[in-house]
This record gives C-alpha cells, structure tokens and sequence, in this order.
C-alpha cells in the first residue's frame, strides 16, 4: 500500500505529465497526430460527459448524440449566417444543448430501465429527421462548411484555420471539463448521482429526489457533449445533420464499456485506444468495425467493468 | 413516559384492485414509545409502512405527522419532514462501502451540494459519518463493500443508514426475517444500544422479539385493525390468540 500522501500526489502527477506530453506533440512531429489527437479528444470529452450519466448516475443515454449534433450546429449557425464569433459559438454550444436536454429530461427521466434507453433514442431520431429535412438550416446530411472566424481571447486571437492552434485550444477545452467532471463527481453531489446508480428507492427513501438529481445529470451531460460537438465542428469546420443520429451515441458507449464505466479516465483511454486501433488496422483491413466489436465483446466477457474496472480489481 | 402524539393514521386505506390491503385503518403513534405492528402475512403491515413512507398512496384517509397532513408528500419529501425507514429485504447501496452508504444518509439534511465542494470539508457530515459507524459497531468494516458484509451485518447497516437522516420517527420492517436465532439475538441487542429514545414503528413476526422490544402492540387483520394494547394485553385478547396466536 503507497502512503496516502503519495495516494494523494497520483493524480496530479499524472494528470500533469499527460498533459505536457499531450502539449508537446506539436513540437515533434507534423501534422497529421495534431489532426488524429485533436479528434481523440474530442470523442474523449463526449465520452466522459456520457460517462457522467451512464457511469454515475446508471442511466444508458443513446441521446448524447443529439446534443452533440446541436452543439455543432450551435457554432457553425451563427458564426455562418449571423456573423457572431466564435467565442459565442462555443457558449452556444454548451448553452442550447444543455437547453434541449433539460426538455428531453423532463420527459426522459420519468422512465428507467429500457424505457429510458429508448425514449432517448426516439428524441434523438427526432433531432436527425428534422436535421436532414430542414436543409435550408442544416443543410441536411450534405452539412454546413464554413471557416470559423478568429477566436478573441482578448489578450490574444487565436486563428482556428491553424491545426496547431485548433489543438491548443480542444486540449485545454477538455482537459478544463475533465477536472470539473473529476471534481463534481466526487463532491457531494456526485455522491447523490452514485447513490442513485446504487439503489434509486433507497435514494429517494433517505431523502433524495432522483427525479430532480437525474434531470441535473442529464443537462450537465447535454451540455458537455454539446461542446463535444462544437469543438468537432469547429476542427472540422463542418457540421452535419448525421452527427445528430442516435448511432452516434454508441461511440461514447464502446469508449466507455471498454475504457470502464464510472472511472471517468477509463472513457479517455477508450476513446485513444480504440480511435488508434481503428486508426492502423484501416490499413490492414477494412473491417475496423469488426475488429472494435471484438474488442467490445471480449471487454464485456474478460472484463465487465473496462480496462480500468479490471486494473483497479486487481491492486485490491 | 411516551409524550403526544406523533403519528395519527386517521381511517387510512388502500386498495390493490379489488384487494383490500389496508381497510380503514386508524391508530396513532406516540413521541418515544416502540409500537410494534403484528399481524399474519398478508395484513397489510407492509403497505401500510408504504403508506405513511409515500411508496404507495392513500385511496382515502388521512395521515397526520406532528399535525401535519402528509397523505399526498413524496418520499423524498417525507424523509425530510423527519420519517426514516428500513425495508423488508435489505435496500442498501450495494456496490459501495459501509463508510459511503452512511456518508450518502448522513449528507443527505443539507439543502444545496456544491458540485465543486470537497466533502472532506463537511466536517459536520464526516463526524455524523463516523458517529453513526462507532454506533452500529460497524466502524472496523468501514472500508468493506457493503455486499461482502453478513447478512446481520447489513440488516444492522440499512438501520445506520436510516438512522443518519435525524429521523423523529424510524419505521422497521422485519429487521430479524432471514436471520438465524443467535443473529437474531445479537441483531436485538445491537437496536436496544443503536434505537435508544427513538419512536419506532416495528413490523415483525418474531414474537420474542416483539414482547422484548416493544411498549405497545397493534394487530392488523385482513388491513383492518383488530386489537391495540401493551404486550400483556394483547397476549389476553381472545380474538388476536385466535387469528394471529393459533392458541
């Protein structure tokens, strides 16, 4: 057993240390990891905003995808057609997810169990069919390109056409949401979301009342898997009306399944290792969708609770 | 001395379709007195804790807490107006430790959590907490999984749990069914040191227990109230020897 000092000095280190090297990858290499890790980042920050509902709260959302699609939509909207900034762009796309995911939850966490799964489906559905109808706003499944106006920090403007700059600021984006999730997980709060996971009728028996907790969950999930999708968008400089489709949401499921749900760092790890492994099998194989099910289907077999389930089981 | 009353159930009923479960039941419950509710299975002490609990709600009647209409109330709700319970089968937080099942009751008065707050910093919370673990006897297996603990063990966790929300009136469903004669009696020593001073509402089959435990008996029958009296009392009654006591 390491002294709780030590314990305690872990994750600072660590975080720490992932994120020097993660800052440094710019100085070496050209810029195609820029590229890749900007997008393992991002699907990393959607994961750990599912992970916040599913792994603490216990609710298996497949809704996530519809704030992830608004967010996008969130930026390339106004910054396209209302000359805003793209500043206000990404509140937006924290803001009007997180909007639609209160009115989503209203309805949504009155049921649980499979009910809940699919009523979540069903609204995202909503949000792709009215996606790919409405073009003259979304542009439908052809999308929306659009060249995101220069971010003003104030002391500085950040030029988003750069790829080192784009990375620079998903980095620091995530790596902010991963130490608020961190932290609000473990604060009483969090505890209540746990105790819900654990038992609901006990929950509510000492005083708690899910409903509201559950609601609160699923609108600071929307509107982190807004900002998902609005850093997407906005290191795509595209937006699609298929980035709204309910399937979406199984990424963020697999990421954390195989990464461990509940760890919140087991989702990252997901996130990276199965992007890499699609990303040098393609090579290989085609059929990189083949080889993530199997990942998937020996994770559920070997190690239900994900690589960091299993790891932690193992210390003990 | 027991004090006023408490709870008043004021002709309480509920029906399961065209089952009468709970049928205009009256009683009322005073400040520091043990009631225990007996009653073959089946009539309706269970639904009845569901009632005054808002597990289930009313279809007529009225149930007053400390004067206080609370027949329409939530759970939740309940809990807060000072009403703890434990259940039948044992609800605890299964996955988590000891000390978390306590710490989730023993927070669980605040009105706002600070979704930045550390927890380390509620110290009132953390010294309720550790109260609570040195009272059950618990305090060693702190750190065991709630689900590795002895059944009597958990029996005595879920009553912790119930009892870290400051409740003025705790309700006990079974706490000894599935419980082998030695646990049973250690479990009954365990709530004489654990439920001192606390108004209890006890459901239970063991009749040791009940004679043991108890200032005052209510018998339910087919939901409706047949007898009320001290343990002596109800040991006399010729009605309650007859459908319940098989004498």
């Amino acid at each position: 057993m390491l002294p709780d000092k030590w314990k305690a000095a872990a994750f600072p280190l660590a975080f720490v240390l992932v994120a020097a090297v993660l800052a440094a990858v710019p100085f070496f290499e050209d810029l195609f990891y820029q590229t890749f890790l900007t997008e393992v980042l991002v699907w990393a920050l959607f994961a750990i905003s599912f992970d916040l509902i599913f792994g603490y709260v216990g609710l298996l959302s497949f809704g996530q995808a519809l704030f992830f699609g608004l967010g996008g939509y969130a930026v390339a909207i106004p910054t396209l057609k209302l000359g805003m900034g793209t500043g206000s762009g990404l509140l937006l796309s924290v803001a009007v997810p997180a909007a639609f995911a209160a009115f989503v939850g209203f309805f949504s966490v009155r049921l649980t169990g499979i009910h809940f799964v699919i009523i979540t489906i069903i609204f995202a559905l909503i949000g792709s069919t009215v996606g790919e109808t409405w073009t003259s706003l979304t542009g439908g499944a052809d999308g929306l390109v659009f060249m995101p106006p220069p971010l003003d920090l104030g002391i500085a403007q950040l030029d988003l056409m750069d790829i080192r700059t784009t990375y620079y600021l998903v980095l620091a984006i995530v790596a902010i949401s991963y130490l608020f999730l961190r932290r609000m997980v473990r604060s009483p709060l969090g505890k209540v979301f746990v105790a819900i996971r654990e038992n609901e009728e006990r929950a509510r028996l000492i005083g708690y009342d899910v409903r509201r907790y559950k609601l609160l969950a699923f609108v600071i999930a929307g509107g982190l898997s807004g900002l998902a999708g609005g850093l997407y968008t906005l290191s795509l400089k595209y937006a699609s009306a298929t980035f709204l489709h309910w399937s979406v949401s199984g990424h963020a499921v697999v990421y954390a399944i195989v990464g461990g749900a509940g760890t919140l760092v087991g989702p990252v790890l997901g996130a990276g290792l199965i992007m890499a492994l699609e990303h040098y099998l393609v090579n290989l194989l085609q059929a990189t969708d083949l080889v993530v099910g199997a990942v998937l289907v020996s994770t559920l077999l070997l190690a239900p609770m994900g690589i960091v389930g299993f790891l932690r089981g193992r210390r003990k | 001395m027991p004090g006023d009353a408490i709870l008043v159930l004021e002709k309480v009923c509920r029906n399961f379709g065209g089952l009468m479960a709970v049928n205009f039941a009256s009683l009322s419950v005073r400040k520091g007195e043990l009631r225990a509710l007996i009653g073959p299975n089946g009539a309706g002490k269970t639904t009845l804790l569901n009632l005054i609990t808002g597990i289930h709600a009313a279809t007529a009647g009225r149930i007053l807490f400390k004067g206080e209409d609370i027949t329409r109330l939530t759970p939740d709700r309940i809990s807060h107006k000072g009403i703890s319970r434990t259940l039948q089968i044992t609800s605890l937080f299964s996955g988590l430790t000891v000390y978390e099942n306590i710490w989730a009751a023993a927070q669980s008065r605040k009105r706002f959590f600070n979704p930045l707050a550390r927890p380390e910093a509620w110290t009132d919370v953390r010294e309720k907490t550790g109260r609570m673990l040195e009272l059950t006897g618990l305090a060693d297996k702190a750190g065991a999984v709630c689900s590795e603990l002895s059944y009597g063990d958990q029996r005595i966790l879920e009553m912790g749990i119930a009892l870290s929300t400051d409740p003025e009136l705790l309700l006990l469903d079974e706490p000894t069914a599935g419980l082998s004669t030695q646990e049973s009696m250690a479990l009954v020593k365990r709530m004489r040191a654990m439920l001192r001073g606390q108004t209890i509402v006890l459901v239970e089959h063991d009749m040791g227990v009940v004679m043991e435990l108890s200032d005052r008996l209510t018998v339910l029958h087919y939901g409706e109230v047949l007898a009320e009296g001290t343990p002596a009392e109800i040991m006399a009654n010729d009605e309650v020897r007859k459908v319940y006591l098989g004498k």
